[in-house]
This record gives structure tokens, sequence and C-alpha cells, in this order.
């Protein structure tokens, strides 16, 4: 299998030095780009399997070279971003970025982050069309007979709580941003109800997870959406 | 001038109602006469002339005294209703009538002109008194503009305004009407009054008073008089003693601004202070430890791999704490800032503690978190951020002063209108040596000079949060050892949800 192409769009030159150090050692090839300008034109020549963006650059807003980007590709994409930019990672993530990391970020979690979307990236592109039973932790999904299950016992959903954990697992263990789920689930009328993603979310943990306080696969981003994490 | 002319009026009132009492006094001694002695009836009209003296003052008893005199000679003195005396003695009679006649309404009306003056000047007295309690209590310009508005102009029967200067000595004109404020800034920059009874514009309606304190004109004060009214000298004085009077209140209010204001910069100096001491304090001990550990990595030839490891470990322990101290520094100076602009959205409280679980992660270490927060518990409108950053703090708190093995519990109900999140923990509990409130202010530590580091900047910024949020926050201590902190907040009417159809 080829090895890995990882394109690292950030200005900071100590930064993309750890990170073309860490996936260096995961056996995958780095190449580097500091402004929007170089990234464009590597995105198209280099044809990335997966591209980190610093949302902060020089000559350019990272979000709109992932619009851009998102054009012609189905690269992955994970963001770079600060503690406190809440609304930025969200548009981020609706420009069609997948995952986000928060500065600063650790090696394993970097590591953590571009493998699961790698991987992910590989499953759909190999299978073509998505596995009609999905799983994580204990819990299985059937999304064609709206079956679902934990350890082996059969457990009731309500259709929209169903619809929810379907959306989630359509994202393939992406950032799903509360919009993206009003949208998916309730339809456009309910754009400007959080809250409501928020209560199911809730009535999802208390049926699927064995401690709903910590979630180890319904994970919440606060102020962004939540995830689906462990997604086999 | 108008008030001449009432004066002369009362004057020739007085003088009519003196040659009507000699003419009363006439008629009685006539009745008199009968049963009495001619020498004794003479008391009566020198009687007369005292009284006439005392009530309506000096000229008034100079004629009484002529008055009576020429009617004792004319109706009494044989012949009578003549001027004719044919007894040359009564000539005698006459001229020491006329004399103790006179000298006596003299000193009667002098003794009448001195209580009027004595009364005058206790009446003076009094509203000077007055006036000075009142602008003693005084503590801001708008009590000392209301007393010369409303206690001070209606005293001299006219209508006030107090002018002030702004910052570069220009007076600010007001609304009131009848101030001309190029005339104003002449008497405050001159400080020399204008107006009726000075030397300049004397013609003008209003008066213009120079407010001369001590050290500087403080402002001017304007009285605009109602028609018809003349100040007498001694009222002039009076309001002279009412311009030093305000303006001695003006400038102790200037003082007073000016202190206050020291003692803000100064308690804002002595803040900074600290903070620079204690941040700088915490920044460079973690820099300090990273710096030579990563020296040490460098230069770490001989150094085996596990030592490696350890080196790496510690240099990532270190840079943890300086996050955590930025992060709070940086909080902290937002929520000053801006004056806390808060995202408040509906949530539920067990993601938010979820996920400060998350958050904490590192600093919990081993330690055991208990949760208890009912399914059923509302949603509860927070800035979901911020609001994390507070359980954080929290938990990093306890972490911080209990052993590695110790329990902690977060606990939550909704009472009331009130939603109640309880964290415990089995440590030390609160230091004795600080009061609890005191806990929360910036740069409180409990153990003073301890090796846990820390600007005591969490929780400040904890009781931040919560007070923005409308909720409050405070630590006890808890039987038979450790410490509870109790965040109260108001839960609101939470957004109806649709129920689903179900199927």
């Amino acid at each position: 299998m080829n090895k890995p192409r990882i394109l690292v769009v950030e200005d900071e030159t100590d930064i993309r030095h750890f990170i073309r150090l860490a996936l260096e050692r995961e056996e995958m090839t780095v190449f580097e780009a500091g402004n929007v300008q170089q990234a464009r034109i590597d995105a198209a020549s280099r044809q990335p399997s997966l591209i980190i963006v610093d949302l902060g650059l020089p000559d350019g807003d990272g979000k709109d070279l992932i619009r851009d980007v998102r054009g012609w590709s189905q690269a992955p994409v994970i963001v770079l971003s600060a503690r406190d930019r809440e609304q930025e990672k969200v548009d981020a993530l609706e420009a069609g970025a997948d995952d986000y990391l928060v500065k600063p970020f650790g090696v394993p979690e970097l590591v953590a982050r571009v493998r699961a979307l790698l991987r992910r990236s590989n499953l759909v592109a190999r299978e073509g069309a998505e596995a009609s039973v999905a799983s994580f932790g204990a819990v299985r999904v059937d999304l064609a007979t709206y079956e679902v299950s934990r350890h082996g016992e059969p457990v009731h959903l309500t259709p929209i709580e169903f619809r929810l954990v379907a959306a989630l697992i359509r994202g393939q263990g992406k950032v799903m941003t509360y919009r993206q789920l009003l949208l998916d689930v309730w339809g456009p009328g309910y754009i400007d109800r959080p809250h409501y993603v928020r209560v199911y979310m809730a009535n999802l943990r208390q049926k699927l997870e064995e401690d709903p306080t910590r979630p180890r696969h319904l994970v919440t981003e606060l102020q962004v959406g939540y995830r689906l994490a462990g997604l086999a | 001038m108008n008030g001449d002319r009432s004066r002369g009026g009362s004057r020739a009132a007085a003088l009519m109602l003196a040659t009507l009492a000699c003419a009363l006094t006439t008629a009685v001694a006539s009745l008199l006469l009968r049963v009495f002695d001619l020498s004794n009836v003479v008391m009566l009209f020198l009687l007369t002339v005292v009284l006439v003296a005392l009530r309506w003052g000096r000229a008034a008893g100079a004629l009484a005294a002529l008055l009576s005199v020429a009617s004792f000679d004319f109706f009494f003195v044989p012949p009578v209703m003549s001027f004719h005396v044919s007894d040359t003695q009564y000539i005698f009679t006459f001229a020491l009538m006329l004399v103790v006649a006179l000298v006596t309404g003299q000193l009667a009306a002098r003794l009448r002109a001195e209580a009027v003056t004595a009364t005058a000047g206790e009446r003076r007295a009094t509203t000077l008194a007055r006036i000075a309690r009142d602008l003693s209590a005084a503590t801001v310009h708008e009590h000392i503009d209301t007393l010369c508005v409303s206690t001070i102009a209606p005293l001299f029967a006219a209508r006030g305004a107090l002018v002030l200067p702004n910052a570069t000595d220009r007076v600010i004109a007001d609304d009131t009407g009848f101030v001309d404020a190029s005339v104003a800034q002449w008497v405050y920059d001159n400080a020399e009054g204008a107006g009726p009874g000075t030397a300049t514009l004397s013609a003008s309606g209003a008066c213009y008073l120079p407010l001369v304190a001590p050290l500087r004109t403080r402002g001017v004060l304007v009285l605009l008089p109602a028609a018809n009214t003349h100040w007498e000298p001694d009222e002039r004085r009076l309001l002279d003693a009412c311009c030093a009077l305000v303006a001695l209140a003006l400038e102790r209010i200037h003082f007073v601004d000016v202190a206050r204001e020291t003692q803000v910069r100064m308690e804002g100096e002595h803040l900074r202070n600290a903070l620079l001491a204690a941040v700088s304090h915490d920044l460079k001990t973690p820099l300090t430890a990273i710096s030579g550990l990563a020296e040490t990595l460098e230069s770490g030839n001989g150094l085996a791999a596990a030592e490696r490891d350890v080196v790496a470990r510690a240099i990532r322990h270190q840079i943890q704490q300086l996050q955590q101290l930025v992060s709070n520094l940086l909080d902290q100076a937002r929520m000053q800032n801006d004056g806390v602009r808060l995202d408040r959205q509906w949530h539920s409280l067990d993601e938010i503690v979820g996920s400060a679980l998350v958050s904490a992660h590192s600093s919990i270490g081993d330690r055991v978190v208990n949760t208890d927060i009912a399914p059923t518990l509302p949603l509860v409108e927070l800035d979901a951020i911020l609001f994390e950053r507070v359980l954080v703090n929290l938990l990093d708190n306890a972490a911080k002063y209990t052993p590695s093995d110790a329990v902690i519990w977060i606990r939550a109900a909704a009472m009331g209108s009130t939603l109640y999140v309880w964290m415990d923990d089995e440590g030390p509990g609160l230091p004795a040596d600080i009061a609890s409130g005191a806990l929360f202010e910036p740069f409180t530590r409990g153990t003073t000079e301890s090796t846990i580091s820390g600007v005591g900047l969490g929780l400040a910024l904890c009781r931040s949060i919560v007070v923005a949020h409308g909720g409050t926050i405070w630590a006890s201590q808890r039987a038979p050892h450790g410490a509870r902190f109790e965040i109260r907040l108001p839960l609101g009417t939470p957004p109806v949800i649709e129920s689903e159809p179900l199927i």
C-alpha cells in the first residue's frame, strides 16, 4: 500500500516541523506549505490524501482554501484553531473541514485524528457505498432495518433519536456542527434551536452510553457540535 | 428708585400717624383735665411722644414733640384756643416740655433702631448658619447647585443659577435663560462681580458674583433679582458671605474628588503590581524549568533513553501548567475588558460536566470523580465555554490540594428556581487563615509560598464567570474534612421542546 501523503499548511516553521517529524515517524509522506498560495498549488500537484490547515495564514483565510479544495477533492481536512474561537471552528467545519485540533495540541492526539480520518476515507473509497450496519463500543445500529442493540439487547429509539444517531454514523466520526445536525434531522425550520440537539443527545447517551456523563462514543464538542467516536 | 419712593411713603405715613396720635392725646387730655391738674396732663403728652418715637422712629418722635407742645399751648394754656400765653411761666414749661419730649423721643427711637438691627443681624446669622450647614453636607456639585437655586436665591428675592467651569476653565452655559455665558466667563476669569451694584455692566438685569475660594475662583453665582428689589448694604454683605461659603464648599468637593481619584489609582496600581509580581513568578518558574530541561536534552549525549523520557515528560508537565495559567490570564483579561460578553445558550449540565472532566483529565490524574446529575435536570442557559472553565478550575483546585488518591464528587440539583452545583473533596479543607470570601479574590493563595503553582487566579475567574451568569459561588468546610464549593444559578424558563409524534 502507498504511503499516505499529507499536506501541512501552517505559517509557523516550528509547528510545521514537529508535525512533519510526528507524521514521518508514522510512515507518512509530508509536504509543507507556509501560505495559502503555495497550499493551492501543492493541493493540486501533490494530490494529498489528507490536508492539515492552520486557519490564521499570512496571505488569506484558511476557510477559503478549504472551500476551494472541497470543490474538487474529497481528501479529509483537519483544521488547527485557537481555544476560544468556537465560531471559527464551526465556520471551518461547515466550509467542509472534517475535524479540528485546538492549539496547543499534543502529538498523540494529532496522530490519532490523522489515522482515524485516513482509515475512514480509505474505507469509503474501497467500499463505495456505506455499509448498512455500523457499530461502536457495544452498540450495533442497522441503518436498513432501524434495529439498534447494545450488548446484544435491543434498544428502543424514537424516530428522531434514530435519525440523529444515523446522521452521526454517516458523518463517519467527523465533527458535526449543530447546524448540520439540525438540517439533517429536523429540517431547515429548526436551524436556530440547537437545544433540540442537546436534549436528544442527552436521551441518546442515557440509552447508549455506559456512563452518560463521561461519554465514550457520543462525544460533545462544546459550542461546536458532536462527533461519534470509536466507530468500527 | 422704586425703593426710595416706597420708603418715603412709609415715612409720610409715620408722620401722619404721629399727628393722629397727638390729636388723640389732646382729646383724652381735655377729658382728663376735668379731674386732674394741668401739670399732670403734660405727662400724658410726654408718654405719647415716647411711644410714637418707639413705634415710628426718630422723625415721627420729633414731630410728635413739636405738635404736643403746640397743642398744649393752644388747647390747655389760658387763654385757651389761642397761642397767646397770659402767664410767662408757661414759656418755661413749653421749653422744658419740648426738650424733655425731644430727648426721650430720640432715646426711644435709638433703642428701637438698635433692636431692629439686632433682630436683622440675628436673622442673617441664622440664615448663614443654615446655609453653611447645608453646604457642609453637600458631597457633589448637584447638591450645591440645588442649594444655590432653591435656598440662597429666594433669600434675595431672585432667581439663581450656579455656573461652573469645565476641565479647560470654560464656564458651561446652562439652560436657565438669564445667564450670559460670556459675562459669566469674564466674571470667572477676572474674579470680579458684574451687574447691578458693581462697576461692570451695572445696568444689566442679572448680578454675576465670582465664587472666590482660597486657592482659586471656583465658579460664578448668577442672581436675577425680581422687579422692585433693591439689596440693602447688609443684604449685600449677607450675599457676599453666602458666596464665600459656596466657594469653600466647591473647593472642598474638588479636593474630595481629587482624593478619591488618587485612591482609585493607587488601588489599581497595587493590584497591577500584585498581578505582575505573581504572574512573573509563576511564568518564570516553569520557563526556567523548561529551558533547563531542554538544554539537558540538547547536550544529553550520555543520557540513557529512560532518563531522556523522564526529562521530556517533565517538560510536558511544566508546559501544561503554563498553558493553564495563560488560559486563566487570558480569560480573566477578556472578562474584565469586554465587561463579559456571554454567549448564553440552553445546555444540559451533564454535557458541560463531561466536557470539563475531559479537559481537566491530566490534572485530575488518578483521583476518582463521582458525578450525580439527574437526567431529568432542566436545561440551563449558560455560556458553555466559560462555565466549563469554572468547573475545570474547581477540579484543578481540588486536584492541587488533595492527595493523588482522593475522591471528588460533583452533584447538581434544581430546587425552586435555582440550580445548585456542588463540588466536594476530601482534602485538607479550606485554609484557616483566609476568610472564605477572600478565597475568590485574585492572588489569594491557600498555602503561603507553597510549592503549588498558580497565581490564585483560578477561583477569582470562577467567581467572575458565575457572577456574570447572575449566580453565586462560595466555599465551605466539609465535616470531618475537605472542602465544598457551591454554585447557585438562576434557572430561568427553558425553551419548550415539541414532543415527538409517536408511531
